[in-house]
């Protein structure tokens, strides 16, 4: 309630946020802020720190350097440690395993941290049987979490963390344990909820496809670094880093090594692109989405020839990947497309480069 | 595919291995479990037997022969069952869920007590807390001049003690494994709903691992009352009667009938506990923990307490397994039983015979009688633990294979029956169906074949879970591919399960080994003066009174205990070197 009070502090603020375990450092000074209500997603690899950094907004880690602030309130920081403890941040978590107590029904696990709360028994009551009917879980009240199925009980899972209101809603990779089908369902499922609650929303996957779809801001970050940091259509439109370029959007864009030869930039044999997008370096990368690649010699623009992996339809067009040597090269060609697997298919660049990377991942801008 | 036990085979399919192996397991455990159980409860049905009910439960001997013992027996059961859960659970707690020092250390000196045998800890305690009342030497504490009242050298309470620092250990394994089930994330969702330490204590951990508590309890209840060793050391010298000694004495004076009687009433008792926790446990909804991300378990600081709770825990584990060893080995140096620590000898261990001491009587090493026993000791153990995992495989195996049917069923039931029933009453039962020949079998009473036969037995429920536990290991889906590959039952045996069952079977032959080599309340009836068993050497001494003697060899039996650990915890990672890290 504080947090729309006070619109002018961010929701969430964290600077220079460093975590160190021994000497392996899993956050590397992370910089992020968001208003109130928004959704955050923040999204990379296994293993680059996405769910350290959870947890240290949870308050179950204490950072070693830099400082989180909730509306303008600091609740750790590296030198001050975990100052608001886990429970009294008004945050709420929705853990990758769910962590239903085993011993509580449905309903005992939802009214526990209420009762821990101290609210009155019928506020609890009442409220418990608010959130079972947003989640449609009501028939399950009294069942034990052994006796549903693992969507049933994410489902319980997120009606206990939202039971007391809290301003912060935390979800680590909630739909990593959910079938395909069940994925997408809780996916418009939590975008419901976020709006039901406006609480403030921190979720961590490694699905970029969630993170597109969920997001009001998302955070890529890899080996511990943010690699970039904004609203998801300008991450895909804009991507600061080849990273971020090639880990963002469906299907995944082509980033071709080019070499400068006179006035040329040259993938192989093939003139490509004019040297001056290199900005004086000799070797750069291009990016090029899919939608700029076609199928087939289009006359007039630069083409290669590729063996032919694989295709996959997709509204109406096909999406076809081709190798050259162990470069892969997506591309789409109009209406279906099918070939034998090694044979060679024509890929032309129908459109200039999207962006332009240095070999090192950095953005050349024009 | 499941129901084929409902099925009559034709005499081709009586042939295949499917049909033949559950067949002949169901054969072996019932002449295993059933028919020793079925004839003690027959004999106690003769004429004869129905006079023994009547001696035992309505006459002027009933007081002496069943409510004294009982009543003591009981007394037993509760206190230790507190103590083992006190201690153990303190112990578990503190090493699980704490960031006590040392906790690898704490966690290995509780688990040492259960390999150490109870006659040990009974023969250390009265080594130290002796007295002079019952004549003989008096022990090292009233040697050293303090007075120790009878209550503390005899009788109930020092048994009780004695039982409590052999079965905790059990108890801390119990309740440990548990709570290191309770997964870190349980932990950290009731963190953020605000929950205290002590309220996350009560209201999350502790009822999780409820049903581990509770299974502690009954066990370390059933461990206590069937003991014979502890009771049989401590009690009997002032008519302290349990059942279990009382049993024994039946059989021994030729009172079978009798002793047959107690051996029912026994087992019943120990039952009705274990089958009265199996209904709470059971009655709860089990607490499965519902997935997780593998074994992270929350620590909680302890800050200022770190070293004193540490003080307390390593005081626990040195008293239950350092101090009775060192006592014991050095009173088998001592030539006064009172006197610990002054004028060592060797003589006790490999002393010729003939001079003043001991009454003339050899060290234990030149005595061929104790060669033997070592010998028979190591066999009896290897020939057990090769029998029992293999039958607890073939068993376990048939039983996962046909989950569901009724012969499956039939199989793991009977199968666990011998856990309801005491060893020293199971060893009553085999005296009653082999100590009179067999039609064309001769009587097998006092054989090393009855030994084997009896202790299988015995170890079945024991075997069938751990060879449950290692096929578990073994993922369906390992077999299956084999089975595509169109590989044939014993193929898949050899190649496939026996390869990734190794550790685990190894695991448990050899706590089957060491069970065997330190056991004392099932030998103790079934094995006679000319073919002894180290444990029984050592408790013939010690009733004799040479106590030196029977603290040595003791110490034999510990030795060939925890080098089988040893042994076994060196070899695991060379028997699979894929495992090595």
């Amino acid at each position: 309630m504080n947090a729309i009070a006070t619109g002018a502090a961010n929701a969430i603020q964290i600077r220079n946020l460093v975590k160190r375990f021994g000497t392996f450092t899993a956050v590397k000074d992370v910089d992020l802020s968001v208003p109130a209500g928004s959704f955050l997603v923040l999204v990379g690899p296994s293993g680059c720190g996405k769910s350290t950094l959870l947890r240290m907004l949870a308050g179950l880690e204490s950072p070693s350097e830099g400082e989180i602030a909730f509306v303008g309130q600091t609740v750790s920081s590296g030198a001050g440690g975990v100052i608001a403890d886990a429970g009294r941040r008004n945050a709420g978590l929705v853990f990758q395993s769910y962590a239903l107590w085993p011993h509580m029904t449905v309903a005992g696990n939802i009214a526990w941290p209420l009762k821990v709360a101290k609210w009155p028994r019928e506020k609890r009551a009442k409220r418990v049987a608010e959130v079972l009917a947003l989640l449609g879980i009501d028939v399950l009240a009294e069942r034990y979490p052994a006796e549903i199925s693992g969507g049933q009980q994410q489902r319980v899972a997120i009606a206990r963390t939202i039971a007391p209101e809290p301003s912060i809603l935390l979800f680590d990779e909630p739909l990593s344990n959910l079938d395909a089908k069940l994925r997408i369902e809780m996916r418009s499922e939590l975008m419901r909820i976020h709006r039901a609650t406006g609480a403030t929303s921190v979720y961590v996957t490694h699905d970029q496809v969630e993170a597109m779809t969920m997001a009001t801001h998302v955070a890529v970050l890899n080996n511990g670094r943010v690699e970039q940091f904004g609203r998801p259509i300008d991450l895909l439109r804009n991507p600061e880093t080849s990273f971020v370029a090639t880990f963002l959007g469906t299907p995944p864009a082509n980033l071709l090594p080019v070499r400068r030869v006179g006035e040329n930039l040259v993938f192989g044999e093939t003139v490509l692109a004019p040297s001056s997008l290199a900005a004086g370096r000799d070797a750069v990368q291009l990016l090029y989405r899919a939608e700029d690649v076609g199928v087939g010699v289009v006359p007039g623009v630069p083409t290669l020839v590729a063996r032919f992996a694989e295709a996959a339809p997709i509204a109406g067009r096909t999406m076809v990947t081709a190798t050259i040597d162990d470069l892969r090269v997506t591309g789409m060609a109009d209406g279906y497309f099918s070939a034998i697997p090694g044979e060679p298919v024509a890929l032309s660049f129908i459109r200039t480069p999207d962006a332009v990377f240095a070999t090192t991942g950095e953005r050349i801008h024009q | 595919m499941t129901s084929t036990s409902l099925f009559v085979p034709s005499g081709s399919r009586l042939l295949r291995s499917g049909f033949l192996l559950p067949v002949l397991l169901v054969a072996i455990v019932a002449i295993l479990v059933v028919a020793p159980l079925a004839r003690i409860v027959l004999s106690t049905l003769t004429p004869e037997g129905m006079a023994a009910w009547k001696a035992v439960l309505a006459s002027p001997l009933s007081a002496n022969l069943w409510w004294r013992p009982l009543f003591n027996t009981m007394i037993l059961g509760f206190s230790v069952a507190s103590g083992c859960l006190i201690i153990g659970g303190f112990l578990a707690w503190l090493v699980v869920l704490t960031d006590v020092p040392g906790r690898r250390l704490i966690g290995m000196m509780a688990m040492l007590p259960y390999m150490i045998p109870s006659f040990a800890a009974a023969l250390a305690w009265g080594t130290l807390f002796r007295n002079s009342r019952l004549g003989g030497s008096a022990g090292f504490f009233e040697t050293s001049g303090l007075a120790i009242p009878d209550w503390l050298a005899w009788g109930l309470i020092p048994t009780a003690i004695v039982l409590i620092a052999h079965y905790y250990s059990l108890a801390y394994t119990i309740i440990a494994a548990a709570l290191s089930s309770v997964g870190a994330d349980l932990v950290e969702a009731g963190q953020m709903a605000g929950a205290k330490r002590p309220r996350i204590f009560f209201g999350i951990i502790l009822p999780v691992v409820t049903p581990a508590l509770i299974a502690a309890t009954s066990l370390t209840f059933a461990g206590a009352v069937a003991n014979f060793a502890a009771p049989a050391l401590l009690g009997l010298p002032v008519r302290m009667q349990t059942l279990s000694t009382r049993l024994f004495g039946m059989i021994e004076t030729g009172q079978n009938e009798r002793g047959f009687v107690i051996a029912l009433l026994l087992i019943a008792v120990s039952a009705l506990f274990l089958f009265l926790s199996d209904r709470l446990v059971s009655g709860r909804k089990a607490f499965i923990t519902v997935t997780g991300k593998g074994g992270r378990t929350k620590r909680f600081p302890l800050g200022a307490w770190r070293w004193p709770l540490f003080a307390v825990a390593a005081a626990i584990g040195l008293l239950t397994t350092i101090v009775p060893v060192l006592v014991l080995a050095a009173s088998s140096l001592a030539p006064q039983s009172g006197a610990l620590f002054s004028n060592w000898t060797l003589h006790f261990w490999i002393g010729e015979g003939g001079g003043e001491m001991a009454q003339g009587q050899a060290g234990i090493f030149r005595n061929p009688v104790l060669l033997d026993a070592i010998w028979s000791t190591i066999r009896l153990g290897l020939v057990v633990a090769f029998t029992t995992m293999l039958l607890g495989l073939a068993l376990a195996y048939t039983i996962v294979q046909r989950r569901g049917s009724l012969l499956a069923t039939l199989l793991s039931q009977l199968a666990f029956l011998p856990l309801l029933v005491p060893s020293i009453a199971f060893a009553a039962a085999y005296i009653a169906l082999f100590g009179a020949p067999i039609g064309p079998f001769p009587s097998l009473y006092g054989t090393f074949v009855l030994l084997v036969i009896a202790a299988s037995a015995h170890n079945l429920p024991f075997a069938v879970q751990s060879g449950r536990s290692v096929l578990g290991q073994i993922s369906a889906d390992i077999e299956e591919s084999a089975r595509l590959t169109g590989a044939g039952l014993i193929r898949r045996l050899f190649a496939i399960i026996f390869p990734l069952a190794i550790r685990g079977l190894f695991a448990g032959a050899i706590l089957v080994f060491v069970k065997m080599v330190r056991d004392l309340s099932l030998v103790v009836l079934l094995f006679t003066a000319t073919s002894p068993v180290l444990s029984m050497v050592a408790y013939r001494y010690a009733a004799e009174g040479f106590m030196q003697f029977a603290n040595a060899i003791t110490l034999v039996i510990l030795v060939v205990c925890l080098a089988a650990s040893f042994l076994a915890h060196s070899l695991q990672n060379r028997v699979q070197k894929w495992k090595e890290s």
